[in-house]
């Protein structure tokens, strides 16, 4: 690949589910969990994702890490197509990319210690001897770098907090020194107070190991805060992708805007203020998304075009990407004056 | 304003296997006429068990409410909540008092229609007819904002959304024109877009019911635009209750600080660094001798581990539990 620049980049990138039924389980439909995704992620960055649930966020981060294999698509990482690889040649990739789960009362293994959990993924890669000295060290070593006691490797997770459990999941994803890390939802099964440690953790280590992160979330003011730039997701397409402030000061995309608008901020002065641009409805589902724009059902700017016509996700400013027939190619969208958002107020 | 709910000491203990479970430890406030009243607290704060002790929700054994009084004035007359007997707590709950929970899923009975369900409240509380009842919940639906209410009457929960399940509850709860509406965590299983359609519905509900709403969650963010006051648990016990606006800009407890400073800002360019709050929520299994914030907190002095810091009125609308003046930068006198 010519741009050396970029870590990962997915094109194009689709996985459905085939929805079984019947006395003989044949496949009656679909799932469109992702339909057509393409973005890239430059080395060094945090790309955020954020999306209501069922828009396949999660879906397209397991697919990049071929944990659900793809329906469709190119998954470009340093440049090589993961896709084309054979099993082997994966697996050595393989070490370079690691992934943070959701829940960390689910995704530790209850029977293993803590030094077992972090030091697997170099034992199956077989860089490191189990009960090795080395090991030892490294599992040591990734402890003290995610603020936890090494003293603590011989306990098990019931002994620890939700906060700390996620700390060990992070110290077991960096084990193997991967470049890119998949945050899946890091933080949203935590606490308040206990989601700043993890996300200050998150950038400090960034920082210091120079990681890429694709950090996904539903929570667009925590997005925000960490991310370079940000790809909206809405049933399975991404709406809208820039860079973060640009999102927030100048969205183009309706869905966007109503996203933006929806996020309480806490100031009261500044909610009073606030006009708000509520959308109508539910998300529909991905099993049977509507044609056109599949944002056109909960859309109050809707036209004609938007029913029949699906959007294409192009460029419209340098670094600004979005499927919407309403934007137009000056960056001003045609989204009319009174859903005004949050950047209009100060 | 008159205050129409009174709670004094609350004071709530679980009796498990593993010890005592210090859940409330005496809680203390008012609830005034038409006011929004926010409970703010992480998981384990206490801010739950406080509103299902006052309801006599609480699972006994192994739960026990074992001190403290909840006032209820209504109408001219005043009851002791949790002197009540059960049959009179029945009356009070879902008629003077609705309540909406957080999941509609299963608050709401998979196998009975949903016009079913809120007919059945009003025929319970109001002995009314069941022609008028449902004539009654056909208006309900409308004013919760379900479309085709005529329709959906006989619809069954599973063949409404997340959002609609809740506007359904919502429809239950004021049902019987109540006085208080409980919402604990009412938009937390939901997505930002539909909490934003039910915060709304929400707001409007108060102005053309005049109702008073207590609302229990972890989010400063849906506080800051919907309470008029503000109450912050830790430990089991009231951290601070002020004014929205007092909270948020001079908040006086540093839990509190220590919150609002753990919250991106979406409105400002540059992120700062979040402030976090070292440490993990305390263990409710060990008894309260001394601030229960005293471990996590950076203004912690000799004090603050030896005595639990009572209520102190800094202003008529603002009370902090804490033995350390944030705005001096030193420890309170007395």
């Amino acid at each position: 690949m010519a741009d050396n620049n970029l870590i990962l980049e997915i094109r194009d990138l689709r996985k459905y589910f085939p929805i079984v039924g019947g006395l003989l389980g044949r496949q009656v439909g679909l799932v469109r969990a992702v339909d057509g995704v393409s973005f890239s992620i430059r080395r060094g960055e945090t790309l955020g994702l954020v999306g209501e649930s069922g828009c396949g966020k999660s879906t397209t981060g397991r697919a990049i890490l071929l944990l659900h294999q793809p329906t469709s698509g190119e998954v470009v990482f340093e440049g090589q197509d993961l896709t084309l690889l054979p099993t082997e040649e994966l697996r050595k990739l393989r070490v370079k990319m690691q992934m943070i789960f959701q829940d960390p009362y689910a995704s530790l293994n209850p029977r293993h210690s803590v030094q077992k959990i972090v030091g697997e993924p170099l034992m199956i890669n077989g860089l490191m001897k189990p009960g090795s000295p080395e090991l030892r060290a490294r599992v040591a070593e990734m402890l003290q770098l995610v603020g936890l006691d090494p003293f603590y490797m011989r306990r098990f997770p019931h002994e620890f907090s939700g906060g700390q459990r996620q700390r060990i999941g992070i110290a077991r994803a960096l084990s193997i020194n991967p470049s890119f890390i998949i945050c899946d939802e890091p933080i949203s099964a935590l606490d308040v107070s206990i989601q700043a440690q993890v996300v200050n953790l998150l950038q400090d280590l960034q920082d210091q190991l120079g990681l890429t992160y694709l950090f996904i979330a539903h929570d667009l003011s925590m997005v925000k805060h960490i991310s370079h730039r940000i790809a909206v997701m809405y049933l399975g397409k991404i709406m809208e992708l820039t860079d973060r402030n640009e999102l927030f000061n100048n969205p183009l995309h309706p869905y966007t805007q109503s996203l933006i608008s929806a996020v309480p901020f806490p100031d009261p002065k500044l909610e009073r203020k606030r006009r708000r641009f509520i959308l109508k409805g539910d998300p529909p589902s991905p099993a049977n998304p509507p044609r056109g724009c599949v944002f056109h059902t909960r859309c109050p700017l809707a036209v004609e075009e938007c029913y029949t016509i699906e959007p294409e996700f192009h460029e419209i400013q340098p670094d600004h990407y979005i499927a919407c027939h309403l934007a137009d190619e000056k960056g001003s969208s045609k989204i009319p004056e009174k859903t005004v958002l949050a950047a209009e107020l100060a | 304003m008159n205050t129409i709910l009174q709670v004094n000491d609350l004071v709530t203990k679980f009796y498990t296997v593993d010890g005592v479970i210090n859940a409330v430890n005496g809680v203390t406030f008012e609830l005034r006429e038409g006011e929004t009243l926010a409970i703010v607290g992480e998981s384990g704060s206490g801010k739950s068990v406080t509103m299902m002790s006052i309801l006599g929700l609480i699972p006994t054994p192994p739960g026990k409410v074992e001190n403290g009084e909840a006032i209820f004035t209504s109408f001219g007359s005043s009851h002791d909540l949790l002197q009540l007997t059960p049959a009179e707590l029945r009356n009070v709950r879902g008629g003077q008092i609705g309540f909406v929970f957080q999941d509609p899923i299963s608050t709401l009975n998979p196998i009975m229609t949903i016009g079913e369900q809120i007919s059945e409240t009003l025929t319970r509380h109001l002995r009314i007819s069941g022609e008028e009842a449902r004539e009654r919940t056909v208006k309900l639906l409308a004013q919760v904002g379900i479309p085709d209410p005529e329709l959906r009457y006989k619809n069954y929960p599973f063949q409404f959304s997340g959002g609609m399940r809740q506007r359904v509850v919502i429809a239950i709860a004021i049902a019987c024109t109540p006085q208080i509406i409980i919402a604990d965590e009412p938009t937390t299983a939901l997505d930002v877009t539909v909490q934003a359609q039910i915060v709304e519905l929400f707001r409007n509900l108060r102005e053309s019911l005049n109702v008073a709403i207590i609302w229990i969650t972890h989010d400063l963010g849906v506080v800051a635009g919907l309470a008029d006051r503000v109450l912050v648990m830790y430990g089991g016990r009231i951290a601070e209750t002020a004014s929205v606006d007092d909270l948020y800009e001079r908040p006086q407890h540093p839990y509190t600080m220590g919150l609002l400073g753990a919250l991106p800002r979406m409105d400002e360019s540059d992120s700062k660094r979040l402030v976090s709050i070292k440490g993990t929520p305390p263990d409710l299994l060990i008894p309260l001798r001394h601030c229960p914030f005293a471990w996590r907190c950076d203004y912690a002095f000799d004090r603050c581990w030896e005595e639990v810091p009572p209520q102190i009125e800094i202003s008529s609308h603002h009370k902090v539990s804490c033995f350390y003046d944030l705005e001096k930068g030193e420890p309170r006198d007395g």
